[in-house]
């Protein structure tokens, strides 16, 4: 075999040249995601998984590691109360940021700790945990993220704890990271009989162009409840592409609440794991897309051993001429009879050039199971909106109102009374309709 | 001043006229019934009078109250107190009957430049005229129509109607699908709101509901027109005769 001279990729050589920030405990991991990334590189325009997305922006460029953490503006730092009462950890352009933080009276049996407060020596179950679900190899993102990530928040609720506050952990991007990349990082576990519920947020500057690239882990042990909240809701030129695995074991209630409103350009893939007998894995999302906003949900649920259930329920409502995918896949192994899994995914088309792929996909292997899936995109019902108006409501209101109804279906399933309220006001402004007093509807 | 004043109706659908020349005055407190054979354009009369941006106006006037409505749009014949009880009812999933309902009233309220109505009166007012028509109250918090039998819908829809207090009443086959004992409740209703002030068109196929709804006109409405205009004995009449010799005079 003839000799080639190697080219290596731009991060390849900015992870080299970089300081090692984190302690030595994650070294050979960062090590492994470099590699991984030289590895596999971007995904090429014709992988199926990626054939949708329009990577061109991030490839065309690179995107150096936001070097420090600039000064989160007020409004900014306003928002973070909009989510209610929670444990607070807060990371502004991916360093944690202690004064914006308040990790006040954590009961005992939680922690929740960002990574860089781990000098030379983390628990052994992060290190463990960390690049355990997430698949460096074959996610080039995940690979990044696993090669640059400068921190990260570790929560562990230990066996039989039962934690009703919500921790939030919230990413601010600020225009300091313009043109870099930031790379969050979560690693969420709950040992048996634990209760939890995790928001992951990430907000930010409007103006700022920030590759964002978030890779979260969590995983429930048996007899949990597990209930994880990401509300995508970046700044409006942000690229967020992120993943997010959930892995369920005996009896364990997994719920999702997804949201993704903000960035030009967001990708998350979301990879759930049922692995233990009567797991159930619950999640429900929306997205908001506007203008030239580009939103891509595609999922891998897995159903792996018997007596699970999954739902994924999935809305878009696209204004403007933004263009969404979701791309779901219900996987049953051969094993795993008695499955009960449903996957839907409806879009509202409300920009005359906005378009919406919606590609349910279901490979069953085992002969007795219950797996439905349904997939519409629409427009508003014109029927509906005539019959609202000959009762004296408004074109606006009636649409808002109609709007508000299709996407009140998702956020009802929200499990966290402060991000269902949220999600709400988001909604409302999203859709125009914020003094119209139509709050009541949903 | 009649409260609506039909001229000259011409009125087209993609092409084809479906409306070819309707003449009709009502005025308030009086109940005109118009009765005819499917087909013939009885609830396009319906749809064009409430608005309805499908159908093409060729020639004539709609007057309200001595306005020409025809530019309106369904929203402001709707607060000027025009309402049509839909043949179809449609289902609005997600829209709570007692918000959808909340929003109509002041919408129309604040057309005539009133405040808001308080909360607590109006859930009150929506409970009275609930019993009236016998609309199960869990009812009122279910999303508009999901899920509600056909008697159910119609009688959602004159509960509707009898808390809006609209001025001019149509009803499109509302004794469709309806028993005897549904039939009577929702006749109830309409009579309840019988008033000086109020005008009924009142649009069936079947001289039944006429039974209950006692009207003081009687129109015959073929192919696209009023053929024969007459008191509740019209209605009779046709019952036993049937719409034949008018439709072969029509055709």
């Amino acid at each position: 075999m003839e000799a080639v001279a190697q080219k290596t990729s731009v991060y390849f050589e900015e992870f080299n040249a970089r300081q090692h920030t984190l302690g030595t405990w994650c070294e050979a991991l960062q090590r492994r995601g470099i590699e991984a990334f030289e590895q596999r590189g971007f995904p090429g325009p014709r992988e199926e998984a990626w054939r949708k997305t329009n990577l061109k922006p991030v490839t065309d460029a690179h995107f150096p590691l936001a070097e420090g953490k600039g000064a989160a503006p007020q409004g900014l730092v306003a928002r973070l109360g909009e989510v209610g009462d929670c444990y607070r950890l807060t990371f502004v352009d991916g360093r944690f940021v202690a004064d914006l933080s308040d990790l006040a009276g954590l009961p005992s049996g939680l922690t929740v700790t960002p990574f860089s407060e781990y000098n030379e020596q983390a628990p052994e179950r992060l290190v463990s945990a960390l690049g355990s679900r997430a698949n460096v190899e074959s996610h080039p993102f995940v690979a990044l993220n696993t090669a640059f990530f400068v921190d990260g928040a570790y929560v562990h609720v230990a066996r039989s704890a039962r934690i009703e506050k919500p921790v939030a952990i919230t990413h601010i991007i600020t225009a300091d990271a313009d043109g870099r990349a930031v790379y969050p990082r979560l690693v969420v576990e709950a040992e048996e009989d634990a209760e939890v519920r995790i928001i992951e947020r990430f907000i930010g500057d409007d103006e700022t162009t920030t590759l964002v690239c978030p890779v979260s882990e969590l995983s429930a042990a048996a007899n949990t409840i597990l209930d994880y909240s990401r509300l995508q809701e970046d700044g409006s030129n942000i690229i967020n592409i992120g993943t997010a695995n959930l892995a369920s074991q005996r009896d364990t209630s997994l719920r999702g609440a997804f949201v993704a409103d903000g960035a030009k350009l967001a990708r998350l893939d979301l990879i759930a794991d049922l692995e233990g007998e009567g797991g159930e894995i619950d999640c429900n999302g929306i997205y908001l897309t506007d203008g030239r906003q580009f939103s891509d949900f595609h999922t891998w649920f897995n159903h792996r051993v018997p007596n699970c259930y999954s739902r994924q329920r999935f809305k878009g409502i696209l204004q403007g001429r933004s263009e969404t995918v979701f791309d779901g896949l219900v996987k049953v192994f051969e094993c795993a009879q008695k499955t009960d899994a449903v996957q839907e995914n409806r879009n509202l088309v409300l920009g005359k050039r906005a378009f919406a792929h919606s590609n349910p996909r279901l490979e069953i292997f085992a002969d007795d199971v219950k797996c439905t899936h349904g997939s519409t995109v629409g427009e508003l019902d014109e029927e509906a909106l005539f019959y609202l108006r000959t009762r004296g409501i408004s074109v606006e209101s009636a649409t808002g109102m109609l709007t508000l109804a299709f996407a009140g279906e998702i956020v009802d399933m929200f499990r966290v009374p402060a991000v269902r309220d949220h999600v709400r006001d988001v909604l409302m402004h999203r859709l125009g309709v914020a003094d119209i007093n139509v709050g009541a509807i949903l | 001043m009649a409260l609506l004043e039909i001229r000259n109706l011409h009125v087209s659908v993609e092409g084809t006229e479906v409306l070819k020349g309707v003449d009709l005055t009502l005025d308030s407190g009086k109940v005109h019934a118009i009765m005819g054979p499917n087909g013939g354009g009885k609830s396009t009369l319906a749809k064009v009078l409430v608005g309805d941006e499908a159908y093409e106006i060729t020639e004539g006037e709609i007057l309200y109250e001595g306005e020409d409505i025809l530019e309106l749009p369904p929203e402001e014949r709707a607060r000027m107190g025009i309402f049509l009880g839909f043949q179809y009812p449609v289902e609005i999933p997600g829209v709570s009957n007692t918000y959808f309902l909340k929003a109509a009233v002041n919408a129309i309220r604040k057309h005539h430049g009133q405040d808001e109505m308080d909360a607590m009166d109006f859930l009150q007012l929506v409970k009275e005229r609930a019993k009236r028509v016998k609309l199960d109250e869990s009812l009122l918090q279910r999303p508009v129509n999901d899920g509600f039998s056909g008697g159910e819908k119609k009688r959602n829809e004159i509960f509707h109607m009898s808390v809006l207090e609209p001025k001019l009443c149509i009803l499109d086959e509302t004794d469709s699908g309806l028993d005897i004992d549904a039939l009577r409740i929702v006749s109830d209703g309409v009579n309840a709101m019988r008033s000086e002030e109020r005008g009924f068109l009142v649009i069936t196929h079947y001289q039944r509901l006429l039974d209950y709804i006692v009207p003081d006109v009687v129109h015959v409405f073929v192919d696209g027109r009023i053929v024969k205009t007459g008191d509740k004995e019209l209605a009779k009449q046709l019952e036993v005769d049937g719409y034949a010799a008018f439709e072969e005079a029509a055709a």
